[in-house]
């Protein structure tokens, strides 16, 4: 497809769609809402916020109390494009689709959202990453979920995937003819799973006495900040409010860092101190989520190096586990 | 599609004080298919809410082998929510999900002696099971049940102390009684330590996290394996499926692969007990 077809395409999902995008802000890179296509970032550069966002409300009502009963409150989710994930976006993005299988509210978003991967080249040329926690696979598009993937193979030349049954109803009502099927086989090759990331994993189930996390216990700060902008964090919490006005109970995002997380009857905390939490979130990324997604639960996105406040870079700490 | 997050409602059937702080609630859901339908294994928890301010988890404390029309929770009045709980009256209704979790799993503990280890609250969970062997659904050539408590008033479930005198070896020790106790004085660990303990029999240990580290020891200079002692671990259980995070530990998580963890399983595990 060339240019020109492409835009045209955007344009008609544009007035279909609510349309999510990156989008230069002054800010930084940003997912936001957007109302022209103009605005679209097409660079594959790491946006700022994450998708998670779009599937994984923070502060959703899930609850409405009324009349002394508890009554699922049903989402209206307007449908909605979310174009333009690069590849390691779309890592995450299919971690969440396995993680919140049986999550209703999540579902309930992620059917009425069209998902469109993009790469400004081949989706195997991943050069311009820094990937440092898995190893990167030829099939790439195999082991991603998505309803479509774009890829700009050439300066007018886009080259259409469809990875889903809604994907190709779309390409079809759209005439996008020309377009390949790919079908998912799993988040990560079976045999051999991803190498770095068992090595990883191995290294992580025994470092609990390294010293690096000593280290880290005592530089940290535990702000949360990387487990907000991390786009593999998905931990929440639900609280109630019987306020007569909004009465519901609410799932708000939840943080490990902060000191409520782990706070049982009688202010007993099992995350007590800077370097546990430090340390279970780098478990929960490089132990438990390989061990039950079979994928990897760092992307290599750099975002938690880039929000650190003091300088914590998840790349340096793998070498030391 | 069926929400994993919604509750059902359960009407409180009866009450009885089991100590100043310990209240036993009898529940039934009020959907009488649901109650039917509803089964459990000892070991197995709930998350107990009320509109408005929450859910918390609590293990069941009595096995469908009593009946099918109830089921009840010991609730100790610890919190904000638990405090509400301990103050309901007949006829109230609370919220539940579950259960969750993986029990006890009785096809692994049969034809060997059972030794079960309850500290302070931490017994709640092991009645089922008492139940469960006493209705005779479980064949065990030996059963012992080494019991401490911090004094008479935290106490559980006396009634059914005759009941375990007869059918097993029933011990209860007390760490600060008063001085008209007659019984066992001191930790629970020390009832292990001067008792005969089969070195083939399974331990089956739930207390408060303190008490874990000093009770396995004892085991272990019994000879029991690591391989047949058996814990129940406390985390702040929060969704009941293993996605929300605040109760893992390690690789698992407590509210999915545990609450009951087999101790060669997590022995490993940093800071687990």
């Amino acid at each position: 497809m060339k240019s020109k077809q492409f835009q045209k395409f955007l344009e008609n999902l544009k007035d279909d769609f609510l349309f999510y995008a990156p989008k230069k802000t002054e800010s930084g890179l940003r997912i936001e809402k957007i109302s022209t296509i103009s605005e679209i970032d097409f660079s594959g550069a790491m946006p700022v916020n994450t998708w998670k966002q779009l599937f994984f409300v923070h502060g959703e009502k899930v609850f409405d109390f009324k009349d002394g009963s508890i009554v699922e409150n049903k989402i209206e989710a307007p449908l909605t494009v979310a174009f333009g994930i690069n590849v390691l976006d779309l890592r995450a993005t299919t971690l969440y689709e396995h993680v919140f299988e049986e999550d209703v509210y999540y579902q309930k978003r992620r059917n009425s959202t069209l998902i469109i991967g993009y790469s400004d080249s081949w989706p195997i040329d991943f050069k311009k990453y820094k990937i440092f926690s898995h190893d990167f696979q030829k099939d790439i598009l195999r082991h991603l979920i998505f309803d479509v993937f774009i890829a700009k193979v050439k300066k007018d030349e886009f080259i259409f995937f469809a990875g889903s049954k809604t994907g190709q109803n779309i390409l079809e009502k759209y005439a996008v003819g020309d377009y390949k099927n790919v079908e998912y086989i799993g988040s990560s090759p079976k045999t051999p799973l991803d190498k770095k990331m068992l090595s990883l994993q191995a290294k992580m189930a025994k470092s609990a006495d390294k010293k690096i996390w000593d280290d880290l216990g005592k530089i940290c700060i535990a702000c949360g900040k990387c487990s907000i902008a991390c786009p593999t964090c998905f931990c929440f919490d639900f609280e109630d409010s019987s306020d007569p006005d909004g009465q519901g109970r609410k799932r708000k995002w939840g943080n490990c860092f902060y000191n409520d997380f782990s706070k049982m009857a009688g202010d007993f905390k099992t995350l007590d101190t800077v370097k546990q939490k430090i340390y279970f979130w780098y478990v929960h990324k490089f132990v438990r989520i390989p061990r039950e997604y079979k994928m990897p639960g760092c992307v290599s996105c750099g975002r938690c190096n880039k929000v650190c406040p003091v300088g914590i870079k998840i790349n340096e700490v793998l070498k030391k586990i | 599609m069926f929400n994993i997050y919604q509750p059902q409602k359960a009407k409180l059937i009866s009450i009885s004080q089991e100590s100043s702080e310990t209240t036993l609630l009898r529940l039934q859901f009020t959907d009488k298919r649901f109650q039917k339908s509803f089964n459990f294994s000892p070991g197995q928890f709930l998350q107990i809410g009320l509109l408005g301010w929450g859910e918390c988890p609590i293990s069941i404390c009595s096995s469908p082998s009593v009946s099918d029309k109830y089921f009840e929770l010991a609730i100790r009045d610890v919190g904000q929510l638990t405090h509400k709980l301990n103050s309901l009256t007949i006829g109230d209704e609370v919220w539940l999900r579950g259960p969750f979790g993986n029990g006890f799993d009785m096809e692994k503990f049969s034809g060997k002696p059972l030794l079960i280890i309850g500290g302070g609250c931490g017994f709640i969970p092991l009645r089922p099971l008492i139940q469960d062997y006493m209705a005779g659904k479980i064949k065990l050539p030996k059963l012992q049940i080494f019991y401490g408590c911090l004094n008479e008033d935290t106490m559980l479930f006396k009634k059914e102390y005759p009941a375990w005198n007869r059918n097993s070896e029933f011990a209860i020790t007390l760490e600060k009684p008063s001085n008209r106790w007659k019984g066992a004085r001191g930790l629970v660990t020390a009832l292990i330590a001067k008792r005969d303990i089969d070195p083939g029999s399974v331990a089956i240990v739930v207390g408060p996290p303190i008490m874990y580290k000093f009770v396995i020891k004892e085991l272990i200079k019994k000879k029991i394996k690591p391989q047949n002692i058996y814990l129940s671990l406390e985390r702040k259980m929060y969704c009941g499926n293993g996605v929300c995070q605040h109760c893992a530990i390690g690789p698992y998580y407590v509210c999915k692969d545990g609450p009951v963890f087999c101790w060669q399983d997590i022995k490993n595990i940093p800071e687990v007990i």
